[in-house]
Protein backbone atom coordinates (compact mmCIF):
# COMPACT_ATOMS: atom_id res chain seq x y z
CA UNK A 1 0.00 0.00 0.00
CA UNK A 2 1.18 3.47 -0.82
CA UNK A 3 0.31 6.71 -1.12
CA UNK A 4 1.97 7.90 -4.26
CA UNK A 5 2.53 5.98 -7.57
CA UNK A 6 4.36 7.62 -10.83
CA UNK A 7 1.51 9.94 -12.13
CA UNK A 8 -0.59 10.45 -8.82
CA UNK A 9 -0.33 11.06 -5.25
CA UNK A 10 -2.53 10.93 -2.45
CA UNK A 11 -2.74 14.20 -0.34
CA UNK A 12 -4.25 15.54 2.81
CA UNK A 13 -4.07 19.41 3.18
CA UNK A 14 -4.74 19.98 6.87
CA UNK A 15 -4.21 23.67 7.40
CA UNK A 16 -6.82 26.40 9.20
CA UNK A 17 -7.77 22.97 11.00
CA UNK A 18 -9.92 21.46 8.70
CA UNK A 19 -8.74 17.87 7.02
CA UNK A 20 -9.03 18.08 3.18
CA UNK A 21 -8.22 15.12 1.45
CA UNK A 22 -7.16 14.96 -2.21
CA UNK A 23 -5.25 13.68 -5.37
CA UNK A 24 -2.37 15.16 -6.79
CA UNK A 25 -1.74 14.83 -10.55
CA UNK A 26 2.48 15.19 -11.24
CA UNK A 27 3.78 16.38 -14.26
CA UNK A 28 4.88 14.34 -16.66
CA UNK A 29 8.62 13.09 -15.84
CA UNK A 30 8.94 12.42 -19.89
CA UNK A 31 7.87 16.75 -20.55
CA UNK A 32 12.11 17.78 -20.76
CA UNK A 33 12.15 20.25 -18.49
CA UNK A 34 9.43 19.61 -15.91
CA UNK A 35 10.33 18.63 -12.27
CA UNK A 36 8.01 15.78 -11.14
CA UNK A 37 9.51 15.60 -7.76
CA UNK A 38 6.38 17.69 -6.05
CA UNK A 39 8.22 20.34 -5.86
CA UNK A 40 6.72 22.70 -9.19
CA UNK A 41 8.81 25.98 -8.81
CA UNK A 42 6.73 28.83 -10.47
CA UNK A 43 4.33 26.87 -12.32
CA UNK A 44 0.55 27.78 -12.45
CA UNK A 45 -1.40 24.98 -11.05
CA UNK A 46 -5.16 23.56 -11.88
CA UNK A 47 -7.37 22.86 -8.89
CA UNK A 48 -10.57 21.25 -9.33
CA UNK A 49 -13.65 21.79 -6.88
CA UNK A 50 -16.38 19.57 -6.47
CA UNK A 51 -20.00 19.84 -8.86
CA UNK A 52 -23.07 19.38 -6.46
CA UNK A 53 -23.09 15.93 -4.64
CA UNK A 54 -20.04 14.53 -6.98
CA UNK A 55 -17.02 13.35 -5.64
CA UNK A 56 -13.80 14.99 -6.49
CA UNK A 57 -13.69 12.07 -9.29
CA UNK A 58 -16.60 13.88 -11.22
CA UNK A 59 -19.51 12.64 -13.07
CA UNK A 60 -17.67 9.37 -15.10
CA UNK A 61 -14.41 9.97 -13.50
CA UNK A 62 -14.13 13.47 -15.99
CA UNK A 63 -12.00 15.51 -13.58
CA UNK A 64 -9.45 12.04 -13.18
CA UNK A 65 -9.49 12.65 -17.15
CA UNK A 66 -8.91 16.31 -17.81
CA UNK A 67 -6.43 16.28 -14.48
CA UNK A 68 -4.08 13.62 -15.78
CA UNK A 69 -4.51 15.47 -19.43
CA UNK A 70 -3.54 18.92 -17.62
CA UNK A 71 -0.71 17.52 -15.85
CA UNK A 72 0.50 15.68 -18.93
CA UNK A 73 1.05 18.86 -20.48
CA UNK A 74 2.93 20.40 -17.66
CA UNK A 75 -0.03 21.84 -14.95
CA UNK A 76 0.33 20.05 -11.65
CA UNK A 77 -2.87 19.25 -10.91
CA UNK A 78 -5.02 18.63 -7.89
CA UNK A 79 -8.53 17.40 -7.02
CA UNK A 80 -10.18 17.98 -3.50
CA UNK A 81 -13.26 17.19 -1.62
CA UNK A 82 -14.29 19.42 0.29
CA UNK A 83 -16.19 19.56 3.47
CA UNK A 84 -19.45 17.64 2.86
CA UNK A 85 -18.22 15.60 -0.38
CA UNK A 86 -16.32 12.46 -0.95
CA UNK A 87 -14.09 11.08 1.04
CA UNK A 88 -14.18 14.54 3.64
CA UNK A 89 -14.94 13.93 6.98
CA UNK A 90 -18.02 16.05 7.22
CA UNK A 91 -21.60 15.81 6.02
CA UNK A 92 -23.00 17.77 3.92
CA UNK A 93 -24.75 20.79 5.16
CA UNK A 94 -28.65 20.82 5.54
CA UNK A 95 -29.31 23.32 2.96
CA UNK A 96 -25.92 21.92 0.56
CA UNK A 97 -27.19 23.80 -2.12
CA UNK A 98 -28.48 26.99 -0.75
CA UNK A 99 -24.75 26.85 1.38
CA UNK A 100 -22.64 26.84 -2.05
CA UNK A 101 -25.02 28.76 -3.77
CA UNK A 102 -24.26 31.65 -0.89
CA UNK A 103 -20.34 30.83 -0.83
CA UNK A 104 -19.89 28.50 2.10
CA UNK A 105 -16.84 26.93 0.46
CA UNK A 106 -15.25 29.56 -0.33
CA UNK A 107 -13.56 30.54 2.66
CA UNK A 108 -11.91 27.13 2.90
CA UNK A 109 -11.94 26.45 -0.46
CA UNK A 110 -9.60 29.59 -1.09
CA UNK A 111 -7.49 28.24 2.34
CA UNK A 112 -6.75 25.15 0.79
CA UNK A 113 -5.43 26.84 -2.44
CA UNK A 114 -3.24 28.79 -0.23
CA UNK A 115 -2.02 25.58 1.26
CA UNK A 116 -1.13 24.25 -2.31
CA UNK A 117 0.76 27.36 -3.53
CA UNK A 118 2.92 26.92 -0.41
CA UNK A 119 3.14 23.38 -0.36
CA UNK A 120 3.73 22.87 -3.64
CA UNK A 121 5.61 26.51 -4.91
CA UNK A 122 3.11 27.17 -7.18
CA UNK A 123 3.09 30.82 -8.98
CA UNK A 124 -0.76 30.43 -8.69
CA UNK A 125 -3.91 28.54 -9.32
CA UNK A 126 -6.48 28.40 -11.58
CA UNK A 127 -9.64 26.92 -10.46
CA UNK A 128 -11.58 24.76 -12.03
CA UNK A 129 -15.65 24.02 -11.43
CA UNK A 130 -18.26 22.33 -12.89
CA UNK A 131 -22.14 23.61 -12.16
CA UNK A 132 -22.36 24.24 -8.65
CA UNK A 133 -18.40 23.59 -8.19
CA UNK A 134 -18.40 26.49 -10.73
CA UNK A 135 -20.09 28.97 -8.25
CA UNK A 136 -17.72 27.82 -5.53
CA UNK A 137 -14.83 28.70 -7.74
CA UNK A 138 -16.15 32.20 -8.26
CA UNK A 139 -15.82 32.53 -4.72
CA UNK A 140 -13.11 30.86 -3.63
CA UNK A 141 -11.12 33.29 -6.66
CA UNK A 142 -12.67 36.54 -5.08
CA UNK A 143 -11.66 35.43 -2.13
CA UNK A 144 -7.86 34.20 -2.34
CA UNK A 145 -5.36 36.40 -4.40
CA UNK A 146 -3.45 33.36 -5.53
CA UNK A 147 -6.14 32.37 -8.26
CA UNK A 148 -4.71 33.76 -11.55
CA UNK A 149 -8.07 32.11 -13.49
CA UNK A 150 -10.65 30.32 -13.50
CA UNK A 151 -12.53 27.47 -15.72
CA UNK A 152 -16.19 27.42 -15.43
CA UNK A 153 -18.32 24.92 -16.77
CA UNK A 154 -21.78 25.29 -16.95
CA UNK A 155 -21.51 27.80 -14.27
CA UNK A 156 -25.56 29.42 -13.37
CA UNK A 157 -25.70 32.66 -11.87
CA UNK A 158 -29.30 32.31 -9.97
CA UNK A 159 -30.90 30.44 -6.95
CA UNK A 160 -32.38 26.73 -7.97
CA UNK A 161 -34.54 24.85 -6.45
CA UNK A 162 -33.36 21.67 -4.91
CA UNK A 163 -35.84 19.25 -5.32
CA UNK A 164 -38.84 19.84 -7.56
CA UNK A 165 -42.32 19.03 -6.41
CA UNK A 166 -43.88 15.83 -7.56
CA UNK A 167 -46.46 17.36 -9.70
CA UNK A 168 -43.80 19.49 -11.62
CA UNK A 169 -41.52 16.66 -12.49
CA UNK A 170 -44.38 14.68 -13.53
CA UNK A 171 -45.72 18.18 -16.07
CA UNK A 172 -42.27 18.23 -17.34
CA UNK A 173 -42.04 15.05 -18.09
CA UNK A 174 -45.80 14.97 -19.97
CA UNK A 175 -44.19 18.17 -21.86
CA UNK A 176 -41.05 16.20 -22.88
CA UNK A 177 -42.74 13.47 -23.53
CA UNK A 178 -45.97 14.31 -25.07
CA UNK A 179 -47.00 15.78 -28.29
CA UNK A 180 -49.79 17.59 -26.75
CA UNK A 181 -47.45 18.69 -24.01
CA UNK A 182 -45.03 19.66 -26.03
CA UNK A 183 -47.21 22.08 -27.71
CA UNK A 184 -48.61 23.65 -24.60
CA UNK A 185 -44.92 23.91 -23.31
CA UNK A 186 -44.09 26.03 -26.73
CA UNK A 187 -46.77 28.51 -25.48
CA UNK A 188 -45.34 28.76 -22.39
CA UNK A 189 -42.34 29.11 -23.35
CA UNK A 190 -43.64 31.74 -25.44
CA UNK A 191 -45.52 33.64 -22.81
CA UNK A 192 -42.12 33.51 -20.88
CA UNK A 193 -40.01 35.01 -23.33
CA UNK A 194 -42.74 37.91 -23.69
CA UNK A 195 -42.61 38.79 -19.84
CA UNK A 196 -38.68 38.73 -20.28
CA UNK A 197 -39.02 41.23 -23.10
CA UNK A 198 -41.16 43.66 -20.50
CA UNK A 199 -38.41 43.47 -18.22
CA UNK A 200 -36.04 44.82 -20.74
CA UNK A 201 -32.60 42.22 -19.25
CA UNK A 202 -33.47 43.37 -15.72
CA UNK A 203 -32.17 40.25 -13.52
CA UNK A 204 -35.10 38.32 -12.04
CA UNK A 205 -35.76 37.73 -8.49
CA UNK A 206 -33.82 34.39 -8.28
CA UNK A 207 -30.86 35.74 -9.29
CA UNK A 208 -27.76 35.35 -7.11
CA UNK A 209 -26.90 38.61 -6.14
CA UNK A 210 -23.81 37.83 -4.21
CA UNK A 211 -22.40 35.56 -6.61
CA UNK A 212 -22.79 38.40 -9.33
CA UNK A 213 -21.39 40.69 -7.31
CA UNK A 214 -17.89 38.62 -6.92
CA UNK A 215 -18.28 37.40 -10.72
CA UNK A 216 -18.64 41.40 -11.56
CA UNK A 217 -14.97 42.33 -9.20
CA UNK A 218 -13.23 39.54 -10.75
CA UNK A 219 -14.23 39.67 -14.61
CA UNK A 220 -14.13 43.20 -14.32
CA UNK A 221 -10.75 43.03 -12.77
CA UNK A 222 -9.12 41.06 -16.11
CA UNK A 223 -8.33 37.59 -14.67
CA UNK A 224 -8.85 35.27 -17.30
CA UNK A 225 -12.08 33.39 -17.32
CA UNK A 226 -12.58 30.06 -19.25
CA UNK A 227 -16.67 28.95 -19.79
CA UNK A 228 -17.61 26.06 -21.07
CA UNK A 229 -21.01 26.10 -21.82
CA UNK A 230 -23.15 22.22 -23.34
CA UNK A 231 -25.35 23.15 -25.63
CA UNK A 232 -28.83 22.79 -24.21
CA UNK A 233 -32.24 20.96 -26.70
CA UNK A 234 -33.71 23.28 -29.29
CA UNK A 235 -31.26 26.34 -28.64
CA UNK A 236 -28.23 25.97 -30.46
CA UNK A 237 -25.12 28.16 -29.22
CA UNK A 238 -24.78 30.28 -26.07
CA UNK A 239 -28.55 30.86 -25.51
CA UNK A 240 -30.46 29.75 -22.53
CA UNK A 241 -33.72 27.88 -23.26
CA UNK A 242 -36.96 29.90 -24.58
CA UNK A 243 -38.11 31.71 -21.70
CA UNK A 244 -35.31 31.69 -19.38
CA UNK A 245 -33.58 34.92 -18.58
CA UNK A 246 -29.99 34.76 -20.43
CA UNK A 247 -28.10 35.03 -17.14
CA UNK A 248 -24.49 34.12 -19.30
CA UNK A 249 -25.08 37.29 -21.33
CA UNK A 250 -26.06 39.12 -18.32
CA UNK A 251 -23.18 38.21 -16.60
CA UNK A 252 -20.89 39.25 -19.20
CA UNK A 253 -22.55 42.63 -20.02
CA UNK A 254 -21.48 43.06 -16.11
CA UNK A 255 -18.04 42.10 -16.75
CA UNK A 256 -17.40 45.18 -18.76
CA UNK A 257 -14.98 45.68 -21.85
CA UNK A 258 -11.72 45.23 -20.24
CA UNK A 259 -12.81 41.38 -19.21
CA UNK A 260 -11.07 38.59 -20.53
CA UNK A 261 -13.86 36.10 -20.37
CA UNK A 262 -14.22 33.68 -23.50
CA UNK A 263 -17.18 31.43 -23.69
CA UNK A 264 -17.12 28.15 -25.64
CA UNK A 265 -19.99 25.51 -26.42
CA UNK A 266 -19.11 22.21 -26.11
CA UNK A 267 -20.26 20.50 -28.96
CA UNK A 268 -21.63 17.42 -27.97
CA UNK A 269 -21.60 17.87 -24.74
CA UNK A 270 -24.22 16.76 -22.09
CA UNK A 271 -24.81 19.23 -18.95
CA UNK A 272 -22.11 16.25 -16.69
CA UNK A 273 -19.43 17.03 -19.42
CA UNK A 274 -18.75 12.95 -18.77
CA UNK A 275 -19.62 11.89 -22.00
CA UNK A 276 -16.67 11.13 -24.42
CA UNK A 277 -17.57 14.17 -26.44
CA UNK A 278 -18.01 16.66 -23.76
CA UNK A 279 -14.80 15.80 -21.93
CA UNK A 280 -12.53 16.13 -24.58
CA UNK A 281 -14.30 19.18 -25.68
CA UNK A 282 -13.65 20.39 -22.52
CA UNK A 283 -9.80 19.28 -22.65
CA UNK A 284 -9.25 20.66 -25.61
CA UNK A 285 -10.49 23.92 -25.26
CA UNK A 286 -9.06 24.47 -21.86
CA UNK A 287 -5.98 23.08 -22.92
CA UNK A 288 -6.04 25.86 -25.46
CA UNK A 289 -6.91 28.52 -23.42
CA UNK A 290 -4.17 27.80 -20.59
CA UNK A 291 -1.33 27.55 -23.35
CA UNK A 292 -2.90 31.12 -24.83
CA UNK A 293 -2.83 32.76 -21.02
CA UNK A 294 -0.56 30.16 -19.20
CA UNK A 295 1.88 29.52 -21.26
CA UNK A 296 4.53 26.79 -19.57
CA UNK A 297 7.80 28.02 -19.05
CA UNK A 298 6.94 32.04 -19.88
CA UNK A 299 5.08 32.00 -16.35
CA UNK A 300 7.66 34.03 -14.30
CA UNK A 301 9.77 36.15 -17.80
CA UNK A 302 6.78 37.17 -19.75
CA UNK A 303 3.68 34.86 -19.74
CA UNK A 304 0.67 35.66 -18.63
CA UNK A 305 2.25 37.25 -15.34
CA UNK A 306 2.98 39.96 -17.36
CA UNK A 307 -0.15 40.11 -19.02
CA UNK A 308 -2.13 39.86 -15.52
CA UNK A 309 0.10 40.91 -12.79
CA UNK A 310 -0.33 40.75 -9.23
CA UNK A 311 -4.03 40.82 -8.15
CA UNK A 312 -4.87 43.90 -6.20
CA UNK A 313 -5.99 42.79 -2.52
CA UNK A 314 -9.15 44.72 -2.83
CA UNK A 315 -11.49 41.71 -4.31
CA UNK A 316 -10.27 39.15 -1.06
CA UNK A 317 -11.32 42.50 1.10
CA UNK A 318 -14.56 42.45 -0.69
CA UNK A 319 -15.55 38.90 -0.26
CA UNK A 320 -17.01 39.74 2.63
CA UNK A 321 -19.13 41.95 0.99
CA UNK A 322 -19.96 39.23 -1.42
CA UNK A 323 -21.26 36.60 0.97
CA UNK B 1 -23.83 28.21 8.02
CA UNK B 2 -21.19 25.27 8.91
CA UNK B 3 -20.98 21.73 7.57
CA UNK B 4 -21.69 19.11 9.78
CA UNK B 5 -18.92 17.52 11.43
CA UNK B 6 -19.66 13.35 12.03
CA UNK B 7 -15.44 12.87 12.68
CA UNK B 8 -14.20 11.11 15.16
CA UNK B 9 -10.85 12.11 15.08
CA UNK B 10 -9.65 9.07 17.01
CA UNK B 11 -10.73 7.03 13.76
CA UNK B 12 -7.81 6.88 11.49
CA UNK B 13 -8.55 7.03 7.69
CA UNK B 14 -5.81 6.22 5.13
CA UNK B 15 -6.07 6.48 1.82
CA UNK B 16 -3.55 4.34 -0.39
CA UNK B 17 -2.75 2.52 -3.59
CA UNK B 18 -2.88 -1.03 -3.77
CA UNK B 19 -1.01 -2.28 -6.50
CA UNK B 20 -2.21 -5.12 -8.84
CA UNK B 21 -1.47 -6.24 -12.53
CA UNK B 22 -1.29 -3.25 -14.74
CA UNK B 23 -3.11 -0.79 -12.32
CA UNK B 24 -3.22 0.63 -8.39
CA UNK B 25 -6.54 0.00 -6.45
CA UNK B 26 -7.62 3.02 -5.01
CA UNK B 27 -8.34 2.14 -1.23
CA UNK B 28 -9.31 3.67 2.18
CA UNK B 29 -9.00 1.42 5.16
CA UNK B 30 -10.93 2.89 8.21
CA UNK B 31 -8.07 1.83 10.70
CA UNK B 32 -9.40 0.74 14.37
CA UNK B 33 -7.20 -0.19 17.40
CA UNK B 34 -7.96 -3.87 18.47
CA UNK B 35 -10.99 -4.29 16.17
CA UNK B 36 -13.19 -6.94 16.67
CA UNK B 37 -13.83 -7.74 12.87
CA UNK B 38 -12.81 -6.38 9.47
CA UNK B 39 -14.98 -5.99 6.92
CA UNK B 40 -14.25 -5.71 3.15
CA UNK B 41 -16.55 -3.08 1.44
CA UNK B 42 -17.15 -4.17 -2.45
CA UNK B 43 -19.00 -1.34 -4.40
CA UNK B 44 -21.57 -0.98 -7.15
CA UNK B 45 -20.87 -0.94 -11.09
CA UNK B 46 -18.76 1.92 -12.04
CA UNK B 47 -22.14 4.16 -13.05
CA UNK B 48 -23.58 3.63 -9.69
CA UNK B 49 -20.41 4.84 -7.76
CA UNK B 50 -21.09 8.46 -7.99
CA UNK B 51 -24.83 8.02 -6.21
CA UNK B 52 -23.13 5.35 -3.89
CA UNK B 53 -20.38 6.93 -2.46
CA UNK B 54 -21.93 8.78 0.70
CA UNK B 55 -23.94 5.91 1.47
CA UNK B 56 -21.06 3.80 1.42
CA UNK B 57 -18.54 6.10 3.35
CA UNK B 58 -21.27 6.85 5.89
CA UNK B 59 -21.35 2.81 6.52
CA UNK B 60 -17.62 2.30 6.75
CA UNK B 61 -17.66 5.13 9.60
CA UNK B 62 -20.37 3.95 11.15
CA UNK B 63 -19.01 0.27 11.30
CA UNK B 64 -15.51 1.62 12.33
CA UNK B 65 -16.98 3.54 15.38
CA UNK B 66 -18.02 0.34 16.46
CA UNK B 67 -14.70 -1.43 16.22
CA UNK B 68 -14.95 -3.11 12.80
CA UNK B 69 -12.34 -2.03 10.77
CA UNK B 70 -12.83 -1.23 7.42
CA UNK B 71 -11.71 -1.02 3.63
CA UNK B 72 -13.22 0.11 0.69
CA UNK B 73 -12.11 0.78 -2.80
CA UNK B 74 -12.41 1.46 -6.15
CA UNK B 75 -12.40 -1.06 -9.04
CA UNK B 76 -9.52 -1.37 -11.34
CA UNK B 77 -10.63 1.37 -14.39
CA UNK B 78 -13.10 3.28 -11.90
CA UNK B 79 -13.24 6.50 -9.86
CA UNK B 80 -9.78 6.67 -8.40
CA UNK B 81 -7.88 4.04 -9.43
CA UNK B 82 -5.94 3.73 -12.17
CA UNK B 83 -6.61 1.61 -15.63
CA UNK B 84 -8.48 2.21 -18.29
CA UNK B 85 -12.16 1.56 -18.16
CA UNK B 86 -13.00 -0.04 -21.03
CA UNK B 87 -10.15 -3.06 -20.70
CA UNK B 88 -11.24 -4.44 -17.89
CA UNK B 89 -14.00 -6.56 -16.56
CA UNK B 90 -15.44 -9.12 -14.24
CA UNK B 91 -12.75 -11.49 -13.73
CA UNK B 92 -10.43 -8.61 -13.36
CA UNK B 93 -12.64 -6.76 -10.39
CA UNK B 94 -13.49 -10.05 -9.12
CA UNK B 95 -9.43 -10.43 -8.94
CA UNK B 96 -9.66 -7.20 -6.93
CA UNK B 97 -11.94 -8.99 -4.39
CA UNK B 98 -10.11 -11.69 -3.76
CA UNK B 99 -6.11 -9.88 -3.74
CA UNK B 100 -7.61 -7.10 -1.21
CA UNK B 101 -9.73 -10.13 0.90
CA UNK B 102 -6.20 -11.89 1.15
CA UNK B 103 -4.27 -8.63 1.93
CA UNK B 104 -7.04 -7.83 4.16
CA UNK B 105 -7.27 -10.74 6.21
CA UNK B 106 -3.50 -11.02 6.80
CA UNK B 107 -3.48 -7.70 8.89
CA UNK B 108 -4.81 -10.05 11.80
CA UNK B 109 -5.89 -13.34 10.39
CA UNK B 110 -7.91 -14.06 13.54
CA UNK B 111 -9.66 -11.30 13.43
CA UNK B 112 -12.94 -12.30 11.26
CA UNK B 113 -13.47 -11.00 7.89
CA UNK B 114 -16.90 -10.29 6.23
CA UNK B 115 -17.17 -9.91 2.52
CA UNK B 116 -19.94 -7.05 2.26
CA UNK B 117 -21.14 -6.64 -1.67
CA UNK B 118 -23.85 -4.05 -2.73
CA UNK B 119 -25.80 -4.76 -6.41
CA UNK B 120 -22.72 -6.38 -8.94
CA UNK B 121 -20.31 -6.16 -5.64
CA UNK B 122 -22.43 -8.49 -3.87
CA UNK B 123 -22.46 -10.82 -6.42
CA UNK B 124 -18.61 -10.84 -6.77
CA UNK B 125 -17.84 -10.76 -3.28
CA UNK B 126 -20.32 -13.65 -2.86
CA UNK B 127 -18.57 -15.32 -5.92
CA UNK B 128 -15.34 -14.84 -3.68
CA UNK B 129 -17.08 -16.17 -0.16
CA UNK B 130 -18.21 -19.49 -2.29
CA UNK B 131 -14.89 -19.79 -3.07
CA UNK B 132 -14.09 -19.88 0.52
CA UNK B 133 -12.68 -15.88 1.24
CA UNK B 134 -14.12 -14.61 4.61
CA UNK B 135 -16.32 -15.65 7.52
CA UNK B 136 -19.90 -13.73 6.72
CA UNK B 137 -21.44 -12.43 3.89
CA UNK B 138 -23.93 -9.27 4.20
CA UNK B 139 -25.84 -8.44 0.52
CA UNK B 140 -27.39 -5.08 0.16
CA UNK B 141 -29.41 -5.36 -3.32
CA UNK B 142 -27.82 -8.09 -4.45
CA UNK B 143 -28.99 -8.81 -8.57
CA UNK B 144 -28.94 -12.11 -9.89
CA UNK B 145 -26.62 -11.57 -12.31
CA UNK B 146 -24.51 -8.74 -13.50
CA UNK B 147 -26.30 -8.32 -16.49
CA UNK B 148 -29.60 -7.89 -14.72
CA UNK B 149 -27.48 -4.97 -12.82
CA UNK B 150 -26.57 -3.76 -15.84
CA UNK B 151 -29.69 -3.77 -17.79
CA UNK B 152 -31.12 -1.60 -14.51
CA UNK B 153 -28.86 1.11 -15.10
CA UNK B 154 -29.38 1.33 -18.64
CA UNK B 155 -32.71 1.59 -18.10
CA UNK B 156 -32.25 4.17 -15.72
CA UNK B 157 -29.74 6.33 -17.83
CA UNK B 158 -32.05 6.18 -20.76
CA UNK B 159 -34.78 7.19 -19.64
CA UNK B 160 -32.86 10.03 -18.21
CA UNK B 161 -31.27 10.14 -21.44
CA UNK B 162 -34.78 10.92 -23.29
CA UNK B 163 -35.65 13.92 -21.39
CA UNK B 164 -32.96 16.02 -22.92
CA UNK B 165 -33.39 14.37 -26.50
CA UNK B 166 -35.61 15.77 -29.35
CA UNK B 167 -38.44 13.23 -29.83
CA UNK B 168 -36.86 12.05 -33.14
CA UNK B 169 -33.24 11.36 -31.53
CA UNK B 170 -34.63 9.22 -28.52
CA UNK B 171 -33.56 6.03 -28.36
CA UNK B 172 -35.11 3.45 -25.64
CA UNK B 173 -32.80 1.14 -23.60
CA UNK B 174 -33.33 -2.08 -25.61
CA UNK B 175 -32.29 0.08 -28.50
CA UNK B 176 -28.88 0.52 -26.84
CA UNK B 177 -28.85 -3.03 -25.18
CA UNK B 178 -29.57 -3.98 -29.26
CA UNK B 179 -26.68 -1.92 -30.91
CA UNK B 180 -24.34 -3.86 -27.48
CA UNK B 181 -25.95 -7.35 -28.57
CA UNK B 182 -24.75 -6.31 -32.22
CA UNK B 183 -21.13 -5.40 -31.25
CA UNK B 184 -21.14 -1.87 -30.93
CA UNK B 185 -19.46 -0.04 -27.96
CA UNK B 186 -22.11 2.61 -25.84
CA UNK B 187 -21.44 5.17 -23.63
CA UNK B 188 -23.11 4.83 -20.12
CA UNK B 189 -22.95 7.83 -17.45
CA UNK B 190 -19.30 8.63 -19.07
CA UNK B 191 -18.13 4.70 -19.24
CA UNK B 192 -17.62 2.88 -22.28
CA UNK B 193 -19.51 -0.22 -22.54
CA UNK B 194 -18.52 -2.82 -24.73
CA UNK B 195 -20.07 -5.92 -26.61
CA UNK B 196 -17.54 -7.91 -24.35
CA UNK B 197 -18.66 -6.63 -21.35
CA UNK B 198 -22.57 -6.90 -22.16
CA UNK B 199 -21.85 -10.65 -23.08
CA UNK B 200 -19.62 -11.07 -20.06
CA UNK B 201 -22.01 -9.98 -17.70
CA UNK B 202 -24.70 -12.81 -18.38
CA UNK B 203 -21.92 -15.36 -17.10
CA UNK B 204 -21.30 -13.46 -14.08
CA UNK B 205 -24.02 -15.05 -11.35
CA UNK B 206 -24.90 -14.70 -8.02
CA UNK B 207 -24.37 -18.35 -6.69
CA UNK B 208 -27.03 -20.68 -6.59
CA UNK B 209 -26.99 -21.37 -2.89
CA UNK B 210 -26.98 -17.20 -2.19
CA UNK B 211 -29.16 -14.45 -2.08
CA UNK B 212 -32.76 -15.88 -2.26
CA UNK B 213 -34.81 -12.34 -1.51
CA UNK B 214 -33.96 -10.86 2.21
CA UNK B 215 -32.99 -14.53 3.26
CA UNK B 216 -30.74 -15.85 5.89
CA UNK B 217 -28.96 -18.94 4.97
CA UNK B 218 -25.62 -20.71 5.55
CA UNK B 219 -22.34 -21.71 3.03
CA UNK B 220 -20.03 -23.58 4.46
CA UNK B 221 -21.60 -23.16 7.42
CA UNK B 222 -21.25 -19.75 7.26
CA UNK B 223 -23.84 -16.99 7.75
CA UNK B 224 -25.28 -14.98 4.98
CA UNK B 225 -27.47 -12.00 4.91
CA UNK B 226 -29.43 -10.55 2.01
CA UNK B 227 -31.43 -7.77 1.59
CA UNK B 228 -33.28 -6.27 -0.55
CA UNK B 229 -34.94 -3.07 -1.41
CA UNK B 230 -37.95 -1.93 -3.55
CA UNK B 231 -41.66 -2.88 -3.83
CA UNK B 232 -40.36 -5.69 -6.51
CA UNK B 233 -38.30 -8.33 -5.09
CA UNK B 234 -37.08 -8.87 -8.59
CA UNK B 235 -35.55 -5.44 -9.50
CA UNK B 236 -32.34 -3.85 -8.07
CA UNK B 237 -33.58 -1.26 -6.30
CA UNK B 238 -30.63 1.14 -4.48
CA UNK B 239 -30.44 1.92 -0.76
CA UNK B 240 -29.80 5.47 -1.96
CA UNK B 241 -31.50 8.17 -3.29
CA UNK B 242 -30.14 9.15 -6.98
CA UNK B 243 -30.55 12.95 -6.67
CA UNK B 244 -31.22 15.39 -4.72
CA UNK B 245 -30.95 14.34 -1.17
CA UNK B 246 -29.25 12.73 1.17
CA UNK B 247 -31.56 9.68 2.07
CA UNK B 248 -32.07 8.65 6.22
CA UNK B 249 -30.66 5.35 6.21
CA UNK B 250 -29.99 4.85 10.25
CA UNK B 251 -32.58 2.34 9.87
CA UNK B 252 -30.54 -0.20 7.26
CA UNK B 253 -27.12 0.81 9.17
CA UNK B 254 -28.77 -0.49 12.41
CA UNK B 255 -30.38 -3.73 10.76
CA UNK B 256 -27.16 -4.85 9.16
CA UNK B 257 -24.80 -3.87 12.13
CA UNK B 258 -26.84 -6.07 14.56
CA UNK B 259 -26.47 -9.05 11.82
CA UNK B 260 -23.05 -8.61 11.61
CA UNK B 261 -22.62 -8.92 15.78
CA UNK B 262 -24.66 -12.47 15.46
CA UNK B 263 -22.91 -13.35 12.37
CA UNK B 264 -19.77 -12.48 14.65
CA UNK B 265 -21.06 -13.95 17.11
CA UNK B 266 -21.48 -17.33 15.62
CA UNK B 267 -18.40 -17.46 13.50
CA UNK B 268 -16.39 -16.73 17.13
CA UNK B 269 -18.24 -19.15 18.94
CA UNK B 270 -19.58 -16.00 20.84
CA UNK B 271 -16.51 -14.33 21.81
CA UNK B 272 -16.84 -10.62 20.13
CA UNK B 273 -19.01 -8.56 22.14
CA UNK B 274 -20.90 -5.96 20.49
CA UNK B 275 -18.98 -2.25 21.76
CA UNK B 276 -21.51 0.49 21.85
Amino acid sequence: MKEAIKSRELIVLDGVDVIIRGTYHKICEQNPGLQSNGVTKDRIGVLFLNGFMATRASNGDAAVYWADSFAKLGYPSFRLDLPGYGDSDENPPLEWLNFINLGGYATIASAKMRELVTRYNLAGVIIAGHCAGAVSAIYAAAAGRECKGLVLLDPYFHFQKTVRSKIRRRLNLWTWQSRVGGFLSSIYNVLKEIRLALRRNTAPENANVPLLRCWKELASSGLPILILKAPVRKTPGMKPRIGEFDYLGYALRLAGRMSRVVVKVADGADHSFANRLGRDAVRVHAEQWLGEYFPIGSWKEEGAIALYPERPNKIGMKIASCV
Amino acid sequence: METQSTMNPALLEQARYFTVRDAHLYTVLHQVASPIARVLLVGPFASERHFSYHTWVRWARYLAARKIEVLRYDYRGIGESTGTFEDMGFETWSEDVQLLAEWFKKRSPNVPLMLHGLEIGAILAAQSFQMGVGDALLLWSPAASANQALRSSLLRWARLEQLFESPENRRSASDYIRQLEQGSVIEVQGYQWSSRLWRDSSHCHLPDNIGDGGALCKVNNKPVRSIRFGKDPSSVAMPYARYDEVKELGGLYSLSFDWITEALKESTGGHNERSD
